[in-house]
């Protein structure tokens, strides 16, 4: 199936037209690709770019338009990049994943900027751009992780999600099944967009409707019979060991400052409980911690203007 | 002997190379790392049946993969995607062929009756445990910060590199191990990793002298 272009046909048109706004949200003010370690990376700028740079990092299943109402905030002072993970948004697809993949990524951005940065994360991207703090001393001034201390032990548990029982050999057969079966790579389109934003709201409870209309909006495509995911379908899916008591055991040689930051409400992707989240940065040498009231795990999309005050209180000019 | 036949693992070309004609039953070679399929380390075997030999991903005949992504786990996707061709086969892996074989004689046992895990080049990964101070990991960015462009046929993507530190726990490989069939593990004095010892302790795994390896597997595969 392929793709429309937006604006290049009746449905595309149909969907430029209806291209959502909301409160507070810019679109980026310039965007370029970077070529890194083979893959085609989408980066979307706001702000002057004599300033210094904020480099901001999107969780799994996101992309970088999820911080369009974060960035201009922060652009008052700073240049903003955010990055289309490789797989993710408007950046282009790999064969597989892995972590240190995307930590070489923000390595190759960061050397692209031509000055040390400041790293801003969420999620998964919080627990990378601390990851590549301590592996890229001299990128990296100070990093800011939202909520990015990775599962409990019992791993997380979203709404409708069923832990697995199975042994790691039967789930890693499943896993070989799929991926004899996924010669084409594609997903299932949905007929209209609002399915898509009621398929996420299930996940993300927390987030509004409005929000969730503008923000799939840039992660999904018009295609002939509905819309579809941006983010390939392989980016989540890795087979492969992982323990949770590894996380934070490498901060030990994070040079740069860390702000820690946890929304204050239970939510499914966290935060952890304290005792685990204390543990995991007891690791850390430079550490801040804050909490943003009213907040579950997103952050920055549920009160950006709480988090981006207390960015711009603490890094650095 | 006809030339490598073309497999397809997503967007990945594999070359599966047939070292020997013949009937069943079948044995899977799965080289070293930074080797192929037509350089294989160990001694050439007496086996009963046709032999095929498989380029990994990022080696010898087969394509790289795009990202630089390597790990065992895909490794193990590449020798599915010959299994789902050739049908059951037993396996004869080295270095990190062996790993690969192991995860494929746990996952696949309705594939693999028995597993040969031979020493060779990949064979330790970082340890039951990652690297935490990440300097394997950067010299992997680095490597990967340079442009490569693929050099003489046979050469392997510089960036499997990744297969030398991924964290091999002994608890993941004794799940496996204890789902396996049959398992000979060559030795030969020389030093084996902790997963190693972990899956020889397994109830279906035996350790062989590497001199007497080939027999054990072609026991195993009965008369």
């Amino acid at each position: 199936m392929a793709p429309l272009r937006r604006g290049g046909s009746e449905a595309g048109t149909l969907a430029a037209m209806e291209q959502p706004s909301y409160p507070g949200a810019v679109a980026p003010e310039r965007s370029r690709d970077l070529a890194s370690v083979g893959v085609r990376l989408r980066l979307h700028e706001w702000g002057d770019p004599q300033r210094p740079p904020v480099l901001l990092c999107h969780g799994m299943f996101d992309h970088g338009r999820g911080f369009d109402t974060l960035a201009p905030l922060l652009a008052t002072r700073f240049r903003v990049i955010a990055i289309d993970a490789r797989g993710h948004g408007d950046s282009g697809w790999a064969d597989a994943y892995a972590w240190f993949a995307d930590i070489a990524d923000i390595a190759n951005v960061l050397r692209s900027l031509g000055r040390p940065a400041h790293l801003v994360g969420h999620s998964k991207g919080g627990g990378q751009a601390t990851d590549a703090a301590t592996l890229y001393p001299h990128l990296v001034r100070q990093v800011a992780n939202l909520d990015g201390f990775g599962p409990s032990p019992e791993g997380f548990r979203p709404p409708g999600f069923e832990l697995d029982t199975r042994s790691l050999p039967e789930r890693f057969a499943d896993f070989l099944d799929r991926r004899r079966a996924d010669e084409e790579r594609s997903w299932r389109p949905y007929p209209r967009l609002d399915d898509l934003v009621a398929r996420r709201q299930r996940m993300n409870p927390r987030l509004s409707e409005a929000w969730l209309r503008y923000f799939l909006f840039h992660a999904a495509r018009p295609v002939e019979g509905g819309w579809v995911w941006k983010v390939d379908p392989l980016a989540a899916g890795g087979f492969g060991p992982f323990k949770p008591e590894w996380i934070g055991r490498g901060w030990t040689g994070l040079e740069a400052p860390l702000l820690a930051v946890i929304g204050s409400e239970p939510d499914s992707w966290g935060p952890l409980p304290e005792s685990l989240l204390e543990e995991r940065l007891s690791h850390v040498r430079l550490l801040e911690r804050a909490t943003v009231q009213g907040t579950g795990h997103f952050i920055h999309m549920e009160r950006p203007r709480e988090t981006a005050d207390l960015l711009l209180g603490w890094l650095a000019a | 002997m006809t030339g490598p036949q073309a497999l397809t693992r997503g967007r990945t070309r594999l070359a599966l190379h047939p070292l020997r004609m013949g009937s069943a039953p079948h044995l899977l070679r799965l080289h070293a790392l930074y080797r192929g399929a037509t350089r294989l380390a160990a001694p050439p075997l007496e086996w009963p049946g046709a032999v095929f030999g498989l380029d990994f991903s990022g080696h010898a005949d087969s394509s790289w993969v795009t990202g630089g992504a390597y790990t065992p786990e895909l490794l193990a996707g590449d020798g599915d995607a010959a299994l789902a061709r050739i049908g059951p086969a037993f396996l004869a892996g080295e270095g990190i062929g062996a790993y690969v074989a192991l995860l494929l004689a746990g996952a696949r046992p309705d594939l693999v009756p028995a597993a040969l895990l031979l020493p060779g080049a990949g064979l330790d990964g970082s340890g039951p445990v990652p690297d935490f101070s990440g300097s394997v990991e950067r010299e992997w960015a680095e490597q990967a910060s340079r442009p490569v462009t693929r050099g003489t046929a046979g050469d392997a993507d510089p960036l499997v590199s990744a297969l030398e530190y991924d964290a091999r726990p002994v608890d993941y490989a004794a799940e496996f191990a204890a789902h396996a069939r049959g398992l000979v593990l060559a030795e030969d004095g020389g030093p084996r990793p902790a997963w190693w010892e972990t899956a020889a302790r397994s109830a279906r795994a035996q350790r062989v002298a590497l001199g007497e390896a080939w027999n054990a597997l072609r026991r195993a595969a009965g008369p």
